[in-house]
């Protein structure tokens, strides 16, 4: 599923001071593919993940996925979009702590008309072993797999990974990458990953580089690497 | 919904904060419960034994007998149905009497509980007056040298409460109890026979006339309607005077409850401020949010209503059997468990708290995800305008550290602020209600009437009386429009009745006008230098006569003049009497119509003071378990909220001791000012309580607070809140650093 975003601009006052978090941002992200969005901090990558997912809203331009014009949509029409089009991995992973790992997954599956099976998902991310355990008993590493799962068994169009890595050491890091692209390639999973580490562009098949809200650069690559051959930073 | 599972396990790891809150409901929805369904059945009971007994309307005490020919023309002439009925008071060992009635078949009809109906030779008594006395069915008890078999056990619609006197405050059915017998055994017994006539209307009111008419050809000694007749009236008043406790106490605690748990509710929002941004990212819908988080105040409410509603139900029943044993009425409705009771208990409770849990919830629903998925600081940093007070910033560190905390835990304080004034209240309603009892007794038969027996004569007596008696004269009377009240004309130089006010002697002050007791001031709202224009009960002639002072008499309407004055308005020669107070024992003669020995209701009210006791006891303890709870969460949550800071405190070396002080004592200067604040409260919330009721019961308890009631009160809530505070501090103690720095970092 593309995604078509037009001269998207958003402001917000902190203090007394007027920040524009996107100026006029434009873009395609194509259907299927692992999209990249790189920049400093307060670059406005967070901002740009959080419009097309549709947890913020934006001061003008236009979003559309799906036949939406997300700018269009009322709160409850955007609840909807997300709970179907979209899948949110957060970089602190945010799990329910009073949860079991399945039922972590099941909180993601309930949502959705045409989930994916729990034990094929927790199997492919490594976690159908640890199922009955909490989060407070799994490493860092497990609980993305887990909140990737949760993510994923929605069956959605596109992944919106915001730092997925960026509490994770380099070689789980890795691992979790390797899955990003797996569940791209398995269930062709749009997904999105913004971070501030250059090395995980060179794994994606788009690169889109930000600085003080602008889109400053856009870079195709035909051939990306493997996530084990990433240049952590 | 899979997120449901987090309810269980969440009440499980804080069980003690939800049971805290389980447990107030249920103290509240319990209260109401037990206490409405007694109130229920026992106002069944007085309805139905009053219609089908035939309550009387009125009645009166003749000076003679009655022709049944005359009976029968006013019956005809005021649509009226009277009935004859003699009374006996007997003596039953050393310290019992028995009032023995004759059987009634058309006004007060007597109900046979158990056994049959006496014959000849044969008595039948209240129950409680036989349990008291031992006495069994088929016993035979010996009645002035007469032995009489007792045949059942016998309820009399116009003793429901059965006291001695009207005046009586007291019942104890040891002392004094009701039967029936036959004419001719009541004949056969010893001593003087008083005659009654009972009336019976319609409507339940008296017919115009018909006192003046009774009264111009027989000699009235008393006249009585129902609604003046304690005995029949104190079930009434009971009944309504505790419409205002089953729902004013239970409401109390139910809003306690209901605050605490709303507290509880956004305390775990906060918590779960991320989850819920989470949820909502995922695609979760607000409704859907809100259902899940209402199940925490479904889980409490259910819970707390179920249990309530329980206890309740079974509390009512040992309560029903209480009441029933303080007022004589019969078992003619079972335990009435009114649906609307039940309905009420469970609905109105669950519904309040269901509508406030979910404005609270709706408040943070209302948030974006955005927002709830960044760090609460991140989203809102604002300062409270307490804070930008200037002497918020003076002080050592410790101090500021301090008010910070209490300015920003405005709500916190309140709570802890209400929840000290709730137990406050609750622990002096106690004391004050144990105290007046006491005080009642002291004031009204020690330190005022000084007599050791008061003589009522069935005639007017005008001989010299004996050495040592103080005669005086007393009729009923209407003050201002309607309220009744008794007339005494005294000597004022008499030893026998010290009008006291406070420490001063109100007797010279005679001179000048009347003397009034507490209940009548109250009642007509009048104070020294007021006037108030009384109306014979059987003439009609009125007087308007100043108030010279109100005495401490706390029971009865009563008004003071001195005999003169008295004999000359109802018409009497100068040197008449109606009564006598005296130190001696009376001798009973046909002559006499009450003696009323005043040892006998001081020993009734020293009877009553293990039930006072054990009230009070009991108000004690809720009060201890509500500011306990209350106090407790209250604490807890302050030190859950502020782990963080406790942590940090820790690891800059801070003792345990040390951060308590900080965090948990700075409450202390609040709980004492609540307290404080409370005592006047609770004094005048009660004498305010008691002076709406007077005009019902006819008497006034002293609300005086005592410095030991002050002592003892503070000592209980300063131990209530120093354990609340030893439960927290454990919690303080467990604080882990790396969990609490974690959170920080979060």
């Amino acid at each position: 599923m593309a995604i078509h975003v037009k001269e998207v601009h958003k402001k917000y006052q902190s203090g007394e001071v007027q920040i524009h978090a996107l100026r006029d941002a434009t873009l395609e992200i194509p259907d299927h593919k692992i999209v990249a969005i790189l920049g400093p901090s307060g670059s406005g990558k967070s901002t740009l993940l959080n419009v097309i997912g549709g947890i913020d809203r934006y001061d003008s331009g236009s979003i559309l996925i799906a036949g939406q014009q997300l700018e269009t949509l009322k709160d409850h029409q955007l609840t909807d979009f997300r709970r179907k089009y979209a899948g949110f991995i957060f970089q602190q992973y945010n799990l329910i702590p009073a949860l079991t790992v399945q039922e972590n997954v099941e909180v993601g599956k309930e949502l959705s008309e045409r989930p994916l099976d729990m034990e094929d998902i927790l199997t492919k991310v490594g976690m159908w072993d640890k199922r009955e355990k909490f989060p407070f008993q799994l490493s860092g590493g497990e609980q993305q797999r887990v909140a990737i799962a949760r993510a994923l068994i929605k069956n959605p169009e596109f992944l919106l990974c915001d730092e997925p890595t960026g509490a994770l050491d380099e070689e789980t890091g890795k691992k979790i990458l390797a899955l990003l692209k797996y569940v791209n390639e398995t269930y062709g999973t749009t997904v999105l990953i913004i971070t501030h580490n250059q090395g995980i562009g060179e794994m994606a098949h788009k690169v889109i580089k930000m600085s003080s809200g602008e889109i400053v650069e856009s870079i195709d690559h035909e051939h990306p690497i493997d996530p084990e051959k990433v240049t952590w930073s | 919904m899979i997120l449901r599972k987090t309810i269980f396990r969440t009440i499980k790891e804080k069980k003690f904060q939800y049971a805290g809150v389980i447990v107030l409901l249920v103290l509240a929805v319990m209260l109401y419960v037990s206490l409405s369904m007694a109130i229920s059945t026992l106002e069944e009971r007085n309805n139905a034994f009053t219609d089908e007994y035939k309550q009387e309307s009125f009645h009166l005490v003749a000076g003679q007998d009655l022709e049944t020919q005359q009976m029968e023309e006013w019956e005809r002439a005021y649509d009226v149905t009277l009935e004859k009925r003699f009374s006996k008071d007997v003596e039953l060992g050393e310290e019992s009497t028995l009032r023995l009635f004759t059987i009634t078949e058309d006004v007060n009809r007597p109900y046979i509980g158990e056994g049959s109906m006496p014959k000849t030779g044969e008595i039948a008594v209240a129950e409680v007056f036989a349990t008291e006395n031992e006495i069994e069915l088929g016993d035979s008890v010996d009645i002035g040298g007469e032995p009489l078999k007792v045949s059942g056990f016998v309820y009399l619609p116009d003793y429901i409460y059965m006291i001695k006197r009207q005046t009586d405050l007291l019942n104890n059915p040891e002392q004094f109890g009701i039967g029936i017998t036959n004419e001719r055994t009541l004949d056969n017994l010893g001593g003087a026979k008083q005659v009654q006539l009972l009336g019976w209307t319609e409507n339940g009111k008296i017919p115009d006339g018909i006192q003046t008419e009774i009264s111009q050809e027989v000699p009235v000694l008393q006249f009585v309607s129902s609604g003046e007749n304690a005995r029949i009236q104190f079930v009434e008043s009971e009944i309504e005077g505790s419409q205002t406790l089953i729902t004013t106490l239970p409401l109390f605690i139910l809003a306690l409850s209901i605050a605490m748990v709303l507290m509880l509710m956004k305390r775990r929002l906060e918590l779960q401020r991320k989850e819920i941004g989470t949820l909502m990212a995922l695609g979760y819908r607000k409704k859907e949010l809100r259902n899940h988080y209402l199940g925490y105040a479904w889980f409490i409410g259910l819970t707390g209503t179920g249990l309530g509603l329980l206890a309740g139900a079974g509390f009512s029943v040992p309560l029903s059997n209480i009441y029933a044993d303080f007022f004589n009425l019969p078992p003619l409705s079972m335990f009435d468990w009114d649906p609307m009771i039940l309905v009420i208990g469970l609905l109105i409770p669950l519904a309040l708290l269901l509508a406030l849990t979910a404005f609270v919830i709706s408040r943070t629903l209302r948030t974006e995800p955005l927002t709830l998925l960044r760090p609460k600081e991140m989203a809102s940093g604002k300062k409270s305008w307490l804070e930008k007070l200037p002497f918020m910033n003076r002080g050592s560190f410790t101090t500021k550290f301090r008010l910070r905390l209490l300015a920003r835990n405005k709500a916190r304080s309140l709570y802890i602020f209400i929840g000290v004034m709730f137990s406050t209240v609750l622990l002096l309603f106690g004391f004050i209600a144990f105290h007046s009892m006491e005080r009642l007794v002291t004031t009204t038969y020690e330190d005022i009437q000084t007599y050791d027996y008061a003589v009522y004569y069935s005639t007017l007596q005008t001989e010299q009386t004996e050495e040592g008696a103080s005669p005086f004269s007393m009729a009923e009377i209407t003050v201002g429009e309607d309220t009744k009240a008794n007339l005494y004309g005294i000597q004022p130089d008499t030893s026998y009745i010290q009008l006291k006010s406070d420490e001063e002697t109100l007797n010279p002050e005679l001179s000048e006008g009347a003397v009034i007791s507490r209940p009548l001031a109250i009642i007509t709202g009048a104070t020294a230098g007021d006037e108030l224009t009384i109306t014979n009960g059987i003439s009609e002639n009125e007087l308007t006569v100043e108030i010279a002072g109100v005495a401490d008499l706390f029971i009865g309407n009563a008004l003071y003049l001195p005999k003169d004055q008295v004999n000359e308005f109802l018409g009497y020669p100068q040197e008449a009497y109606t009564a006598v107070w005296q130190d001696g024992e009376p001798q009973m003669s046909d002559r006499v119509f009450l003696v009323e020995d005043k040892q006998e209701v001081i020993d009734s009210f020293e009877s009553t003071s293990g039930a006072t006791r054990n009230t009070v006891a009991g108000m004690a303890v809720v009060a201890v378990v509500i500011g306990m709870i209350v106090l407790t969460l209250l604490t807890n949550l302050i030190v859950e909220e502020n782990s963080p800071s406790i942590s940090l405190f820790k690891v800059m070396g801070y003792h345990e001791n040390e951060v308590s002080k900080l965090v948990l004592n700075v409450y202390t200067p609040l709980v004492i000012l609540s307290y404080f604040l409370s005592v006047p409260i609770a004094q005048m919330s009660l004498e305010q309580t008691m002076n709406t009721l007077v005009e019902e019961t006819g008497f006034l308890f002293p609300t005086d607070v005592v410095w030991w009631m002050v002592v003892v009160g503070f000592l209980t809530i300063v131990f209530t809140y120093w354990m609340s505070l030893m439960l927290s501090k454990r919690k303080l103690k467990h604080v882990s650093l790396q969990e609490a720095l974690k959170k920080q970092q979060d």
